[in-house]
């Protein structure tokens, strides 16, 4: 059990990366435009901004990365950077940001449109994709109204496993 | 030079790079090398695939009942349409059959084993999408253990809707024919020409995502809403899958050659259930 909780953190971020799948095909089919679908990305920057002093976050930002780039898009290089560097800024940020909801929504908002950005370089440098800054600029508004909503849909689960199961830490251990 | 070295910020960040693009380029290198992934990335793959599938029953549920209450609505004009194709279905259907009984006699008197046309569908469905807003991939429950390939074609409600470009063992993802990828495979098609010749190209995207016949040289002789199929000829998709239909014959921005514009068959934004087509003649 102690083991278990330990590793609750690593497990959710597992769920995430099904979930965002699962959200990406069905609000694909409500919308008929592609929306990305970032409950992954969202739960690595809260990690982040809630944990600052755990650096095995970044760690386990790591290992999300490598699963979601297999399972996503057959290589690496994609989650596989972004979100360990994110989770390190993130809790870089934390020391001084303001630890509000709304000032950590700003931070999930930038981190999702920079993702964004990031992923269309990468995909455009590699020739996966080829199109144009005038669709990035347009995609913009889709992104930032994802992050939104995911953010507020999965705060409230984000933030109580991140306070009560920090990666490779139990907290039983001291509260004995 | 000795001022870098001795900067061991700099000398990580410039490492990170270093690192990153090789991982990067080799990673993609290898995933359009491979017909099937290391085993460790396809046991991965799976076990998130399942995690997908379970995930989708109660989801698909929901959102079928939503599609259900959609589709009452627009019963009554799907019946009266229905109505008068009910019809001519008879006689086509008694036609398909001597024209097959014909085909198999024709076929033996010439001991012909299998030709571009013979495929076997396999029926799979989609569990999961790339959650980014560029690349166009899909995850079926299908996978090499139902005879699922790297490069077969993906059909959905009448039409092409992509290829197979991964294959573990209980899954595969489906890069779809809107790609802006460079390096993915095109299909090689066949349309018939207002003056019954045949019209060969490849289909092509330009940046909108749009599908276009390309490599042409009788494009003007295509009236719009003629149909495109796959010619058999690539190797990898048999011959007589629908592409879509000529939407209009335009000039490329260079004015040099014409630019057909198709409209796909196949349903691209909501493509629930997808059939695998297994070449046959590529089998044997």
């Amino acid at each position: 059990m102690r083991t278990f909780r330990k590793w609750i953190l690593a497990l959710l971020l597992l769920g995430a990366i099904v979930l965002d799948g699962t959200c990406s095909l069905y609000l694909n089919r409500l919308f008929n435009f592609t929306v990305s679908s970032s409950l992954l990305l969202v739960g690595v920057i809260l990690i982040g901004l809630l944990d600052d002093i755990n650096e095995k976050e970044v760690w386990l930002a790591l290992g999300a990365g490598i699963v979601a780039d297999l399972f996503n898009f057959g290589f690496l290089g994609i989650y596989t950077f972004f979100l360990p560097i994110i989770c390190w800024l993130s809790q870089k940020i934390a020391r001084y940001w303001p630890e509000i909801w709304l000032a950590r929504l700003m931070v999930a908002i930038g981190g999702t449109v920079l993702f964004d950005a990031y992923t269309w370089l990468i995909f455009n440098a590699t020739g996966i994709i080829s199109t144009s800054v005038k669709q990035l600029l347009m995609s913009i508004p889709g992104t930032i109204g994802s992050a939104i909503i995911f953010f507020v849909v999965s705060y409230w689960l984000w933030e109580r496993m991140i306070r009560n199961y920090p990666f490779l830490v139990d907290l039983s251990a001291y509260r004995q | 030079m000795k001022k870098f070295l001795q900067n061991k910020k700099l000398l990580t960040a410039v490492m990170i790079v270093f690192v990153f693009l090789a991982v990067l380029g080799g990673s993609v290198s290898l995933r359009n090398k491979r017909n099937t992934p290391f085993l460790i990335q396809s046991l991965g793959n799976d076990v998130v695939a399942i995690g997908s599938k379970i995930v989708n029953v109660p989801v698909s549920i929901i959102s079928g009942g939503l599609t259900n209450v959609d589709q009452l609505l627009k019963l009554q004009k799907e019946n009266d349409y229905l109505k008068s194709q009910v019809t001519d279905l008879g006689q086509t259907k008694a036609r398909n059959q001597s024209l097959e009984a014909e085909n198999q006699q024709l076929r033996s008197a010439l001991k012909m084993k299998s030709t571009l046309t013979g495929y076997q569908p396999i029926n799979a469905t989609v569990i999961s999408r790339s959650s980014d807003t560029w690349s166009d991939l899909l995850v079926i429950d299908k996978g090499a253990t139902s005879g699922v390939k790297k490069n077969q074609a993906v059909m959905s409600n009448g039409g092409v809707i992509g290829r197979i470009i991964e294959v573990n063992a209980a899954s595969a993802k489906v890069e779809l024919i809107t790609t802006t990828d460079k390096s993915a495979n095109r299909f090689a098609v066949q349309a018939t020409a207002g003056n019954g010749k045949q019209v060969h190209g490849i289909i092509t995207v330009d940046s909108n995502g749009n599908l276009a016949l390309t490599q042409v040289i009788d494009s003007l002789k295509l009236k719009q809403g003629t149909r495109v199929y796959t010619s058999g000829m690539g190797g990898n998709s048999p011959k007589g899958l629908l592409i879509g239909t000529v939407a209009k014959t335009t000039r490329d921005q260079f004015g040099l050659s014409n630019l057909i514009r198709i409209k796909p068959a196949g349903e691209i934004d909501d493509p629930s259930v997808v059939t695998v087509i297994n070449r046959e003649a590529a089998a044997n």
